[in-house]
């Protein structure tokens, strides 16, 4: 938390996801790839077969144009965003895991050398030695996975390192291997999704049956990465599965994401059948463009779930997603946020007028914006959220400004109720200043829930993933720091709200 | 110093004692100074040549340009793979000065991702539409390039000068950008850029010395060791003088430190000015590379030595700038001694595999029906 705070409109995990989910798509791809590739070439030598010997040599310019270059600059990528926005996560997982790292840097030397070796030597060297140098590519780029594979699954499963905070209890944790089968078979399907743009330029008389063969590895990659999903999903503990399935999940949005990933890999599948296996001469830039935007789709749906069902924390049970450690709590609520975060406390004794902002800087800012991506802004009540609710003009609009904005924090209550205990419009356009203090009264009571949620933390055995489930927000962390902390807090939201248009007309409007 | 702005020590600890990592952080950094001298030095040098040779493949300085971008199209993969290491351990070591940095510096630091993918496509570009593939034309990738690894090291040197003075973090606060006032900032730049370009001079001599020893393309590889021989010579003349001036423009308390070090400082600084002055005296007794190959291969390894001590000088100024804010908190060690064995072993393992690949490809050429 001592870090200078980056303030980023878009938000830190959106910067985050736009530099990762690009980075996943190709790294999955770099590995499938060297392996359908060394895959293609041998039996191009065994059955000298020269058109799947010119698919295999097409494909790996595209290797080296697109993993080797994007590939790697996207890797290091995400260690600078991640040092950007999340600067104690990204230290505890080096200072924990640096020899993994290391390990998988030497895998990654490895892979790289016989990426431009295996494309340089097209024509020039013996088909064994070529051969040699393809599968070796290969598996130092799965070995590479292996390796990271353990570090991103510790971060939702720690397992039993939370107990012995040994490397390889959190290396090998409960979805290591489930999730190492799911990224196996996603290989193959983004190897094979971007394969087909090169089969495709194969001589007409031969692209019906690369298409195919490549339409094989898709389906079989398709299938692997289901049952591995399903086996990550099995290996998720409860409280974790509480966030995103069953009848009423905590978070709506996250059970939302897993549809859409389960029914774009079904689309995948499907797409596949048809336009790779059944049809090839369907196979067009246009239709292999649209199965590959369906492989994506899920890829993208499932790395978004897996992050988002670690909510709140960057390392389940240990640090929450702003960089505050479990362990810290106390110690915090006790010096001040603001004492914890040197940089935002420096801010503040400038100027106490910000204490507020500053606080929300130190806390809030690495998942809410202002008025961007999580905005805070529009998350709060507003004078105007309550003239909509109260005027309901034109008829059905004030149920409808409720079940928008107010909902969520007030599941309990009608919307005929709510309006009988708020003022009528004409009272609240002639006193505003009584919902606003009745707004602060809400966001402070918001906060006193948040705050609360640290005393649950501070009971939780640490030695098991904590259950997040029974919490007032399960996916935020603690609200953290002095009563003069929280009170600046509160004024600084209220101070946010003021003026606000009501959130539907900020959609535009019905 | 205000140490409230200095961010805690990761409470992990580190996995290893100190010294460790800084042995490892200095060799990492030189492995990829190697190659990054070869990206930003090549690619500028690349770029003069091919305008000096009226952007003709034909021309020697555009044959010159062309050969120091197919060298790039894998020495920018090459440069980024080292660069990881270095970048990890850096972390290890200097988690609270190099995050905040990078953070005070946050839209350029971001936007290195940006240039590198820029600076690297327009390599390929000029490999495969500019001049090397169609004979002339595509000068301005080539620029580009060039601009965009010159502008990654303008970002590198401010990162570089930022987490090493914590003291000045609260005046960088309100607008990081005054980094590039920092007196040193500019020699410290040219410096990089300097031995950039006679590093990438000299590799291309070397390779034209012994093209031409061996009687291939004789005229051709004559005029381009010429040509970069006075290249690595000039700007060999001017490093030594940037060098003195950088020297000059340290802050006292760290020219004392130095002084105070002992052999342990001493030595690697006075080797370097040694280095740096020996390696003059020796590009300018030739006149001619091809005459004198046993002279262009000792200049070759002699600079990779001077890269080697001053990426040791230049370490041991970063520790000696950093001592005030580092002898606040000591870190927690917690060695991982498996680990870091496994990695060893690996390490050496890999090394060996890309050796042995290496040396099977060399051994087995091969061409029309037979080659792969």
């Amino acid at each position: 938390m001592g870090y200078p705070i980056w303030d980023l409109a878009i938000g830190g995990s959106l910067l985050m996801a736009l530099v990762a989910i690009p980075h996943v798509i190709v790294s999955h791809f770099a590995i499938g790839g060297g392996l359908l590739i060394a895959l293609t070439e041998t039996l191009a030598v065994k059955r000298g077969d020269p058109e799947l010997r010119g698919l295999a040599k097409r494909s790996s310019l595209m290797l080296i144009l697109v993993s080797t270059v994007f590939g790697a600059i996207s890797g290091v990528g995400i260690w600078v965003v991640a040092g950007l926005v999340s600067p104690g996560a990204i230290s505890a997982l080096i200072h924990t895991y640096v020899w993994g790292w290391a390990i998988e840097w030497v895998f990654f030397v490895l892979e790289i050398v016989a990426a431009l070796v295996y494309y340089t030597t097209w024509d020039k060297i013996s088909k064994g030695a070529h051969l040699l140098v393809g599968w070796l590519y290969f598996v130092a780029a799965y070995l590479s996975l292996v390796i990271i594979n353990g570090i991103i699954t510790f971060m939702l499963t720690p397992g039993r390192w939370l107990e012995t905070g040994a490397f390889w209890d959190g290396f090998f944790n409960p979805t290591y291997w489930p999730s190492l089968a799911l990224r196996t078979g996603l290989c193959l399907m983004m190897a094979a999704a971007f394969m087909v743009f090169p089969a495709m330029r194969a001589a007409a008389a031969h692209r019906v049956r690369l298409v195919r063969y490549l339409g094989w590895w898709f389906a079989a990659g398709a299938l692997v990465s289901y049952a591995g999903y399903r086996w990550w999903e099995a290996a998720l503990p409860d409280s974790v599965h509480a966030l995103f399935r069953g009848a009423t999940p905590k978070l709506a949005t996250l059970a939302a994401t897993r549809h859409f990933a389960l029914w774009s890999l079904a689309t995948a599948l499907a797409l596949a059948v048809i336009i790779l296996l059944l049809r090839p001469r369907l196979a067009r830039p246009v239709t292999a463009a649209v199965l590959a935007v369906a492989a994506f789709a899920f890829f993208g749906g499932y790395e978004r779930l897996r992050e988002g069902v670690r909510k709140p924390f960057l390392i389940h049970s240990h640090m929450f997603s702003n960089g505050l450690r479990v362990a810290e709590i106390a110690d915090v609520n006790q010096r001040g946020v603001l004492a914890a975060a040197g940089w935002a406390g420096q801010a503040a004794a400038a100027d106490p007028a910000d204490t507020g902002r500053q606080v929300f800087r130190a806390q809030c800012a690495s998942c809410h914006t202002l008025d961007g991506y999580q905005s805070i802004r529009k998350a709060l009540p507003s004078v105007a959220d309550a003239l909509a609710v109260a005027a309901d003009d034109p008829a059905g609009s004030g149920a409808r400004a409720y079940r928008e904005q107010c909902t969520a924090c007030h599941p309990d209550v009608s919307y005929q109720d709510m309006k009988g205990m708020l003022p009528s419009a004409d009272e609240i356009r002639g006193d505003p200043g009584m919902i606003r203090d009745l707004n602060q009264g809400m966001i402070a009571a918001a906060v006193v829930k948040l705050r609360a949620m640290g005393e649950v933390y501070l009971a939780a055995d640490r030695t098991t993933m904590i259950d997040t489930s029974p919490l007032h927000s399960p996916y935020m962390p603690p609200l953290v720091g002095t009563e003069e902390e929280a009170e600046a807090l509160v004024a600084y939201l209220a101070s946010l709200a003021d003026g606000r248009e009501p959130r539907m007309a900020m959609k535009g409007g019905e | 110093m205000n140490p409230n702005l200095i961010p805690a020590l990761d409470p992990a600890g580190l996995p290893g004692p100190p010294w460790l990592f800084h042995v490892l952080l200095v060799f990492t950094f030189f492995l990829h100074m190697l190659f990054m001298n070869l990206t930003l030095g090549g690619t500028l040098l690349a770029a003069v040549a091919h305008f000096g040779g009226g952007g003709r493949r034909e021309d020697p300085r555009g044959a010159l340009a062309g050969r120091l971008m197919a060298v790039n199209s894998y020495g920018i993969s090459l440069t980024i793979t080292t660069g990881i290491a270095p970048l990890l351990f850096i972390q290890v070591l200097y988690q609270p000065y190099f995050y905040t940095a990078t953070i005070l510096i946050a839209g350029a630091w971001l936007a290195m991702l940006l240039l590198l993918t820029l600076g690297y496509y327009s390599a390929y570009v000029y490999k495969f539409r500019g001049a090397p593939a169609r004979g002339e034309g595509g000068g301005l990738w080539l620029v580009a390039s060039a601009v965009m690894f010159l502008l990654i090291a303008m970002v590198h040197v401010a990162v570089h000068l930022l987490h090493s003075q914590p003291e000045r973090w609260a005046d960088f606060a309100s607008g990081a950008a005054c980094v590039l006032t920092d007196p040193t900032y500019f020699p410290r730049l040219l410096h990089f850029v300097l031995a950039g370009i006679g590093f990438a001079g000299l590799v291309a001599a070397w390779w034209a010395v012994r093209q031409a020893r061996a009687g291939a393309e004789v005229e051709l590889n004559t005029a381009i060791a010429s040509y970069t021989w006075k290249w690595v010579l000039w700007a060999t003349v001017l490093q030594v003088v940037d060098g003195f001036v950088l020297l000059l423009l340290l802050p006292r308390p760290l020219l004392i430190g130095f002084m105070q070090g002992g052999a342990a400082t001493m030595i690697p600084l006075t080797l370097a000015i040694l280095l740096g002055i020996g390696l003059l005296v020796m590009i300018a007794r030739v006149t001619n590379p091809v005459a004198s190959p046993g002279v262009v291969s000792g200049t070759l390894w002699a600079m990779v030595l001077t890269i080697a001590v001053m990426s040791i000088t230049r370490h041991q100024l970063r520790v000696l700038s950093l001592a005030p804010a580092t002898t606040l908190s000591e870190p927690v060690v917690a060695p991982q001694w498996f680990n870091f064995s496994l990695w060893v072993v690996l390490l050496l393992a890999g090394l060996a595999t890309v050796g042995c690949m290496v040396r099977r490809v060399l051994t087995s050429p091969a061409s029309g029906a037979d080659a792969a």
